[in-house]
């Protein structure tokens, strides 16, 4: 009896802790504008709130329940959750805030190429010209809104299937990180983030993963990062062979070089602005190889694709979401903001490479999924299907083009954490990811086969759902510039159709009335969807018909940003294709 | 208020009710009063049924009074944008565009949107009694009419929108629960597979329909049918493409409507319950397809494409009377009354797209007073077979539902228990029926109606139209170029007289004779709700002749061909001697046709039915008396029975009955395809994945662990080879500075 007061009083003292730094924070948040009220829309909104604020409160939350004496620390797991999920509700608040408008006045649609929304810089390293310089703009915003949005749905839907304290506060700093990958104006900012993603999701498949969930992580790990250190190389390379500036060097930079990406950005215009190619033909196309296979790789392209389904099978379904959620999406906005922004001229010399790659991934991909016997492996090798189109869309070098595949980027973002919160939940309740081994569990569980159904139909691209704006807009392009070769994506579209609905057929249906479960299943065990993971499932499934019915809310800033990135910086380039041609 | 500033409710309200629906279902289902009263949900779908049916006919009134008054222009109404964007052309400069959506209406769309909203009523009234009597669908009625509802939203929406682009959406959406509701019984493999089959091989059509669409944004740069029927916008876009563009489209159309060689789908829809048969077969689904091809007239009438289209127009005629052919003798030999009725809606459809291609190919070639008519007349066909189709199949599912039920009653009356076992007991089988006309004589009445509508027993429905499609045919075959229409024309031709014998066929088999069962003898037609929809379309069906006679053809052709052809104001004598003794606008009688008339009228009238009769006719069993109406067949069937007796086996046991029976064998083709070749083929790829492109990885992983392995092994832990290594490496660096140096 003691020994439960005791307990319950340890519990109560946690939890006055946590509650103690969410009130903090939200105060200390709610009270910017307080103070600066004249002055709303000069608030950095972005580095302090959104990026340093989740890091640092994982971290302490990581710190505080990791002190607990041994046997305590299950008992902070309720309120480290509660904390984390309400801290990434505060972060998704503030990101809505922006796109509304209520911070300030903010127009996304009208930026011009290399303006940013939000610009705030702050020395950082100052002898190498490093800085912390964020910013945001029609492309990087969607996808700051999309990581917000996802973090704390997946949090809810994963609320009860993964125990332990450190699992909220991983996903936490993982927001942070990503937030701070998309919101890097300076590239240094920007390696450090997009390395520092790699951390906590490696944590999440080692400690919740499947059964090879060791040899998954170390892939993962390891190939990502081999890739991300050829493009390291790459950066360097952009940052040495820009000229030295006196001014700089007079004010304490000793290379007389930085980092940031609206200087190089600038440089880049003004080359292309004059006709010439900036650093010279052969650099250019030799750095935007070494970039672009920093992000095929995280895309992932084919063939660079084989740590993907590796990584998914075994990664719990926090981990599954959050990798094909936001984290592939880093990987094509990395080529948005670096390569094909400073290098228009090597994206013209390399189109036919960048169709094929999306063709192959496309095409490839999507016939793979149909030879796949595991649900979310063919749910990963679909991943890589559809980011084939996102390639193809850069290929077609139209902003439509562009546009649709940042759409793409921003719609897949919020299908396919749907697709593997399904196998997640499938996972969980019936402890199997055979396609055929159950039958007729739409019986058992409507509500999984119903989300199921819903994901499955917004993944193949069904009108009216968020996948099939970014579809049509693509191909539109696509047959602008490439003509009959349109027809490759459109066979996908009827196998995409396939692999699904064939996967349907052999778990959710058939069974002629009785539901045939997993072999050594109880029958009593076959339980349909927990409260968290329904609520998380149909927020996700909201948010597709939304973005499905009324694309032009999120589209508008992307197609501003595709049309400026033309008009600014490829207008010259493009008369040159076109007159070539 | 304007009616047009409600029409978006057509498609809106539908698509809101879904999902109150489902979520009334999931929150009430085990409810008392939900089950009573609210009926499953079916209340509130009939509601917003009938209250979209109102709205229609206020648009469809509106519209045809302005149209009479000489405001010929069509409704068209914006309701805004969707996305916008930028596209760079040729010649380098932007262009800026904008996908909005909103609303039109011309004849063709009038038309179908009171077929469609009419008929969505009626079944869904159909369905109340259907659906909510079975205990098998207890406490999932509301996911039908959530479906149901959505289905219908999407046909209003196709037919109401004012571009390519959203037609194709609700297109989309239509086949979305075309397979939701075909695999309504999700349970049973055979559903599920149907639902697949539907959903595939309508997509493997929408694909191309989707190039096609592509193709139009870049030669039009927009899908609003304002800019792509603009002569002048057509006459500035690539010939060549325009081509390709509307051949992609019509496999679209191939597709969604079931024709050859992309009709597979349509005979294991029957699948699903028979109200979705009825919706998909009659009111909405299939004719999108027709409703596409209507739709391409514009690109065949513009002036620089005359000529040039000729042969996409005799593609769609050939298409269509292959199918017709085809589909109406796989229908001879049909056990299962709705499968009977699949082929025959099949077979329809390609009349429909006979008579489409001969309107296209006229109005291509400059024959326009000819493709005016055949296009009112293959729309009146549509419009005709929509309706007795819709009305045969609720019959065929009222003859299905009381069959069960009297299965179902004397196997408990007879073993005492309620074990529901229909394996044994094929409850739509036709040999297992006969003699019901007295025991279901609405029913039987009704099918009646329906069948000879079908077959195109004059002055009925169907009879007009068809006449006019096989004319148009055959008339196409006298012009110049056109002499390949023989084909299709010869195929409609005998089709007429096929239809004749297969729809007599089922009614026959199944309300003449005597009972072939001890359950057909003890059927009774008492289910609420069916006899509604029955009555009131058998009405509509006979009622042929009135819109025959307000020249509904010739409206229908009217507006939406853009023609401006002044044609005298016909009435029905006008109709009739036009019909039967082929007399052309100008009064003169053309031989040619009146023969071609008269021998359709022989074929599908005297002919079919004569043999049906003296195969499957027969008196009723004693003691049971059917409607006068029907009364009359009955007899002359017994009589022709009796006296001309006809020996088929030599057909029914030949190999081409087999192969009939096994539809030509195309379902086997295609299973074959996908599961000899597709699949291994992807098995082979997903193999190829794993052990050559991972196993590259996985060797560069291998090889590095090796290399540090062999590395590895330099260190030996012993001081003196450490000491060598750090002289030989000096030794190295000073060799290097000197070297330098």
């Amino acid at each position: 009896m003691s020994e439960n007061s005791s307990k319950k009083a340890i519990f109560e003292r946690e939890f006055s802790i946590v509650a103690t730094l969410v009130v903090g924070a939200g105060a200390l948040l709610l009270s910017f504008p307080l103070f600066f009220e004249e002055a709303v829309g000069e608030i950095d909104w972005i580095t302090i709130p959104m990026v340093a604020f989740p890091i640092l409160a994982s971290i302490i939350l990581l710190a505080l329940a990791s002190q607990q004496p041994r046997g305590m620390k299950e008992n902070m797991a309720f309120p480290v959750k509660a904390a984390s999920l309400g801290f990434s509700l505060f972060i998704l608040a503030i990101s809505s805030a922006l796109f509304f408008g209520w911070l300030g006045s903010i127009d996304w649609t009208t930026l011009k190429i290399n303006e940013y929304n939000m610009n705030h810089e702050y020395t950082w390293i100052n002898s190498l010209g490093i800085s912390w310089h964020v910013g945001l703009d029609g492309l990087s915003f969607p996808m700051l809104w999309l990581t917000t949005l996802i973090i704390p749905i997946t949090m809810i839907t994963t609320w009860e299937e993964n125990s332990g304290w450190y699992h909220h506060p991983l996903l936490l700093l993982m927001e942070g990180a990503l937030i701070g990958v998309f919101v890097a104006l300076d590239l240094f900012m920007f390696y450090v983030f997009w390395e520092l993603t790699l951390i906590p999701m490696f944590f999440l498949i080692l400690k919740w993963g499947g059964k090879d969930r060791r040899y998954a992580a170390q892939k993962f790990f390891l190939y990502t990062f081999t890739a991300s250190v050829i493009m390291l190389l790459g950066i360097v390379t952009l940052y040495f062979l820009q000229d030295p500036s006196q001014y700089l060097i007079d004010r304490g930079v000793l290379t007389g070089r930085t980092f940031s990406m609206i200087d190089m950005t600038n440089n880049a215009q003004m080359a292309a602005n004059d006709g010439s190619v900036w650093l010279g033909e052969s650099m250019q196309n030799a750095l935007f190889l070494m970039l672009m296979l920093g992000f095929l790789v995280k895309l992932p392209a084919v063939p660079f694709h084989t740590w993907l389904p590796d990584a998914h099978v075994q990664a719990p379904t926090s981990g599954s979401m959050v990798l094909a959620g936001v984290m592939l999406k880093m990987g094509a906005y990395g080529m948005f903001r670096l390569p094909l922004t400073l290098f228009p001229h090597a994206l013209a010399e390399y189109q036919y490479l960048l169709l094929a790659i999306g063709m192959i991934s496309l095409v490839y991909g999507s016939i793979v999924c149909l030879g796949q016997t595991n649900l979310k492996r063919m749910v990963a090798y679909s991943s890589v299907s559809h980011m084939g189109i996102v390639i193809l869309g850069i290929a077609s070098m139209q902003p439509l083009g562009f546009a649709g595949a940042i759409f793409m980027m921003f719609a897949h973002g919020i299908i396919s954490p749907m697709l593997f919160s399904v196998c997640g939940s499938f996972k969980h309740h019936y402890h199997t990811l055979e396609i055929g081994s159950t039958r007729g569990l739409a019986k058992a569980s409507p509500f999984l086969g119903g989300y199921m159904m819903f994901s499955w139909m917004a993944s193949l691209g069904l009108p009216l759902l968020a996948g099939f704006v970014a579809e049509i807009t693509v191909l539109v392009a696509v047959w602008m510039t490439f003509g009959w070769w349109v027809l490759l994506p459109a066979l996908v579209l009827v196998i995409t159709a396939g692999y699904y609905l064939w996967s349907m057929q052999r778990t959710i249906f058939e069974g002629s009335g009785d539901v045939v479960l997993p072999e050594g299943m109880a029958a009593e065990d076959a339980r349909d969807l927990s409260p968290w993971e329904n609520i998380g499932n149909l927020l996700m499934a909201l948010l597709i018909v939304l973005f499905g019915v009324l694309p032009w809310i999120i589209w508008d800033m992307m197609s501003a940003y595709a049309n400026a990135h033309f008009y600014f910086n490829m207008g010259g380039l493009l008369n040159l294709v076109a007159g070539g041609a | 208020m304007e009616a047009s500033e409600l029409a978006i409710l057509i498609p809106v309200l539908p698509i809101l009710a879904m999902p109150v629906i489902l979520f009334l279902g999931q929150l009430f289902n085990g409810n008392a009063k939900w089950k009573g009263f609210w009926k499953e949900g079916g209340t509130i779908a009939t509601a917003v049924m009938a209250i979209v049916f109102l709205l229609s006919l206020w648009l469809i009134v509106g519209h045809v009074s302005a149209f009479s008054e000489g405001n010929g222009d069509d409704v068209v109404t914006d309701v805004g944008n969707w996305v916008s964007y930028q596209l760079f052309t040729e010649h380098g400069d932007m262009k800026v565009q904008e996908l909005g959506f909103g609303m039109q209406l011309d004849h063709v769309s009038v038309m179908l949107l009171f077929v469609a909203s009419f008929l969505c009523l009626l079944i869904c009234i159909f369905s109340l009694g259907y659906m909510n009597t079975d205990e098998v669908n207890e406490n999932r009625n509301h996911r039908f009419y959530g479906e149901f509802v959505l289905f219908c939203a999407g046909m209003f929406g196709m037919v109401l929108a004012d571009n390519f682009l959203w037609l194709f959406i609700f297109w989309e959406i239509m086949g979305l629960c075309s397979y939701l509701l075909i695999g309504f019984y999700y349970e049973r493999p055979s559903a599920s597979y149907a639902a697949k089959k539907a959903f595939l091989t309508t997509r493997v059509g929408d694909i191309f329909l989707f190039v096609g669409l592509l193709i139009m944004h870049a030669e039009f740069g927009s899908w609003d049918f304002a800019v792509v029927f603009n002569a002048a916008n057509i006459g500035a876009a690539d010939a060549g493409l325009i081509k390709a563009m509307l051949l992609l489209m019509f496999i679209g159309a191939v597709g969604k409507s079931a024709q050859f060689p992309l009709h597979v789908w349509l005979p294991d829809a029957m699948e699903g319950p028979t109200p979705v048969s009825a919706l998909i077969h009659a009111a909405t689904m299939v004719n999108a397809g027709l409703y596409l091809v209507a739709r391409m007239f514009p690109f065949f009438a513009a002036p620089a494409m005359a000529g040039e289209l000729g042969d996409v127009a005799l593609l769609i005629a050939m298409i269509g009377g292959i199918t017709a052919f085809m589909a109406a003798a796989i229908a001879f030999v049909q056990k299962d009354i709705k499968k009977v009725l699949a082929y025959s809606t099949m077979s329809q459809l390609a009349y429909i797209f006979t008579g489409l291609g001969a309107a296209l190919w006229f109005v291509n070639n400059g024959h326009d007073e000819l493709a005016f008519f055949a296009f009112g007349a293959s729309m009146f066909h549509l419009f005709n077979h929509a309706m007795a189709k819709g009305m045969l199949f609720m019959a065929s599912g009222s003859v299905i539902h009381e069959m069960h039920h009297a299965h179902h009653h004397l196997e408990q009356s007879e073993d005492g228990h309620d074990e529901d076992d229909d394996h044994h007991f094929d409850a739509q089988d036709m040999d297992n029926m006969g003699g019901l006309a007295s025991r279901m004589p609405i029913t039987a009445i009704a099918m009646a109606a329906g069948s000879a509508s079908i077959i195109g027993i004059p002055l009925i429905g169907g009879f007009w139209s068809k006449e006019g499609i096989v004319g148009s045919a055959w008339k196409a075959v006298m012009y110049d170029g056109g002499g390949l229409f023989i084909i299709p024309a010869i195929l409609v031709l005998l089709t007429a007289g096929m239809t004749g014998f297969y729809m007599s066929r089922m009614w026959f088999m199944t309300f003449a004779g005597k009972p072939k069962t001890e359950v057909a003898a003890n059927v009774e037609e008492t289910t609420p709700f069916i006899p509604i929809p029955l009555v009131t379309l058998t009405f509509m069906t006979l009622g042929g002749i009135l819109f025959a006679g307000l020249n509904f053809a010739g409206w229908l052709g009217e507006n939406s061909t853009h023609l401006s052809l002044s044609h005298a104001p016909s009435h029905l004598w006008h109709e009739i001697t036009h019909a039967f003794l082929a007399l052309g606008s100008d009064g003169q009688m053309d031989p040619f046709i009146l023969i071609i008339t008269w021998t359709t009228i022989l074929l599908s009238m005297v002919i079919g039915p004569f043999y049906a009769m003296s195969l499957y006719g027969g008196k009723l069993a004693k003691g049971q008396k059917a409607h006068w109406s029907i009364a009359w067949i009955i007899t002359l069937s017994g009589r022709i029975h009796s006296t001309y007796k006809f020996d088929n086996s030599i057909w029914a046991e030949s190999g081409l009955s087999t192969a009939l029976r096994n539809r030509l064998y195309f379902d086997q083709w295609y299973d074959s395809l996908m599961l000899k070749i597709v699949v291994p083929f992807s098995y082979a790829a997903a193999w190829f994945d794993r052990r050559i492109i991972d196993g590259v990885i996985k060797g560069i992983e291998t090889g590095s662990q090796e290399a540090s392995r062999n590395i590895r092994s330099l260190t030996t832990g012993s001081a003196r080879d450490y000491i060598m290594m750090a002289a030989l490496g000096t030794l190295a660096l000073f060799l290097l500075i000197w070297g330098v140096a």
